[in-house]
């Protein structure tokens, strides 16, 4: 292939590829390359295809821009709710305390006796005389005292 | 005069559509897909041969010229940073899927009223076997080639393209079409 680098749509060429059987069977190929034929549905789908990515691409754009607005709409409402809430007084703080600690002491035993009656009075020797029975209850403020006579009736 | 005239009127009417579509208009950038949709798959089909991964090239290089419609100006301005972007995008695809088993492109069907179907079935034959001679050369080259020969682009434009210069861009157009006339001359014989 010693021919000159045409330009294969040139007025040179044309000329040339009549005498030359070389540079025709480059135009043959080049001929057979330029036919090729491409069906009307292919352009179609690819039109189709670029335009619904487009779509799909502004919808998570959209998406996007939303977002981060709802979510700044939620946090001032938050925070104004927060604010506009009436102000609840704290509730009193109470110190705790230990309750009085008890000390623990058993009771002492008392007879009977010497419980309930403190003092007998005995009657003196040869006189009529009162006895005074002077009982203790379990009020110190209160003392019963039972006079009775001799005999044993009560005054 | 006349033809003056029209091609004003396109420009002004792409450079509204441009417009438009920057401000989000769908149906504009439909329009505009439309405008460039035979550039884009036709190059990314050539470049990848298969219909499935061209599409998905095709639809990258509409997403990434959507992403960049504010930085650019007029149609023809689009037209080049279409081709830019198609070869990359196409490049960048090619790599991850190498292992991919090469399949036929749907070319016309030469039984449907060609009035000689024998020499209609041989034309399709050559069609066939240039996709794979084609699909056979390095990538540079299979650019360079698919760039300059079929979408008819000049050395210039081509060498812009690839971000090289001019003379390797010949270089590589010289080298494909020699590889590729003696895939076809291989192949041909033994298939005719």
């Amino acid at each position: 292939m010693n021919c000159p680098d045409w330009e294969l749509d040139s007025p040179e060429f044309a000329e040339h590829v009549k005498t030359c059987e070389e540079c025709r069977e480059l135009e043959k190929n080049a001929a057979a390359l330029r036919e090729l034929t491409i069906p009307p549905a292919a352009f179609a789908a690819v039109r189709q295809g670029v335009l619904s990515e487009i779509q799909a691409k502004k919808r998570r754009r959209l998406w996007w821009i939303l977002a981060p607005v709802a979510a700044a709409a939620c946090a001032a409402f938050v925070m104004l709710w927060g604010v506009a809430r009436p102000i609840v007084p704290p509730a009193p703080m109470v110190a705790k305390k230990d309750p009085p600690k008890i000390e623990w002491t058993p009771r002492a035993i008392h007879p009977r006796s010497s419980g309930r009656y403190l003092a007998k009075a005995r009657p003196a020797h040869g006189s009529e005389s009162i006895v005074a029975v002077k009982m203790l209850t379990d009020d110190p403020n209160v003392i019963i005292i039972w006079l009775v006579d001799q005999k044993g009736d009560s005054l | 005069m006349a033809e003056f005239r029209l091609k004003a009127d396109a420009t002004e009417q792409s450079a509204d559509l441009l417009d438009r579509a920057r401000r989000g208009d769908l149906n504009a950038l439909d329009q505009l897909m439309r405008l460039h949709e035979k550039q884009v798959l036709g190059t990314a089909l050539r470049l990848l041969g298969r219909m499935e991964d061209a599409q998905d090239a095709a639809q990258e290089t509409f997403l990434r010229m959507y992403k960049n419609l504010g930085r650019l100006s007029d149609i023809q301005q689009i037209r080049s940073w279409l081709y830019r972007v198609t070869v990359n995008v196409c490049n960048d695809l090619h790599r991850q899927r190498k292992r991919r088993a090469w399949e036929p492109l749907s070319g016309p069907d030469p039984a449907s009223g060609a009035p000689d179907p024998e020499l209609a079935w041989v034309h399709q034959e050559r069609g066939r076997v240039v996709e794979m001679g084609l699909k056979a050369l390095p990538e540079r080259e299979r650019t360079a080639l698919v760039l300059r020969e079929v979408e008819g682009l000049s050395t210039r434009e081509v060498a812009e393209i690839l971000g090289s210069s001019e003379v390797t861009v010949r270089s590589q157009i010289c080298v494909a079409r020699a590889k590729l006339k003696k895939f076809t001359d291989r192949y041909l014989r033994k298939r005719l």
